[in-house]
């Protein structure tokens, strides 16, 4: 592989690891998850798609309605959505 | 014609019953196939008969402690939403607990609703990743009931 050939596919390679939100996004057990926990706290939404999560350990997950959520665990132990 | 025979032929595949092919081997306008051919379309016919189904036999219903392992164990919802689910039946049999110590229970009959929409929504959340888990736990909804609701049974729940 020539010098040139071999540095992009090293930065096509780090690029893909770096996209972390993207990546969670299309994450169809994560969303899933997420779309389960919205069900079980009667949040409306109507379909999940998309869901990021954040650098504190937090999730943000959009709706296709425009809807938005935080969703973490509190220091409680309990899952909570805080409307975005 | 032999493209009426072959579509004629498409079609009984497609159909997967043994009787439309036998017609297709028997008038079709072509001579008749080799014996190999017909094997060929009739095993093909075999393969998509679904076999009959076996009666199922009912699992005894769970209690509250099973339930909760079953929906801890099962892997048709994930991590966030097995939390929250365990937050609101807690949240749920607290009230219970406060009830039935309180002398009020009586009033427990109200928490009916509560209690059949969360099992109304675990039934959601579970129905198609783990439909016997689901069937059990709807044959179980009286059981677990009974045993929330009487104060005595009530004292196995911890």
């Amino acid at each position: 592989m020539i010098p040139s050939a071999r540095a992009a596919a090293l930065v096509f390679t780090f690029a893909s690891l770096g996209a972390g939100p993207s990546a969670a996004a299309a994450d169809p057990a994560l969303l899933k998850d997420l779309g389960a926990v919205i069900v079980l706290l009667g949040l409306p939404c109507d379909r999940l798609v998309s869901a990021a999560r954040q650098a504190d350990g937090s999730h943000i997950a959009a709706c296709r309605n425009g809807k938005r959520y935080r969703i973490f665990i509190n220091a409680e132990g309990r899952v909570v959505a805080l409307r975005q | 014609m032999k493209s009426a025979s072959i579509h004629a032929g498409i079609l009984c595949i497609a159909l997967g019953t043994a009787l439309a092919c036998a017609e297709v081997a028997q008038h079709g306008d072509t001579p008749p196939a080799p014996a190999s051919t017909a094997v060929v379309v009739v095993e093909q016919a075999r393969l998509i008969v679904v076999p009959a189904p076996v009666a199922r036999k009912p699992e005894p219903p769970l209690n509250v402690a099973e339930l909760k392992t079953r929906l801890r164990e099962t892997r048709a919802i994930g991590t966030f939403a097995k939390l929250a689910l365990r937050n609101q039946m807690d949240d749920l049999v607290q009230e219970f607990r406060s009830r039935h110590l309180g002398g009020q229970s009586n009033s427990v009959v109200n928490l009916r609703q509560r209690y059949d929409l969360l099992l109304l929504k675990v039934l959601v959340l579970i129905q198609d990743g783990d439909p016997p888990l689901a069937r059990t736990i709807a044959d179980s909804r009286e059981a677990i009931w009974s045993i929330l609701a009487d104060p005595e049974q009530f004292k196995s729940v911890s």
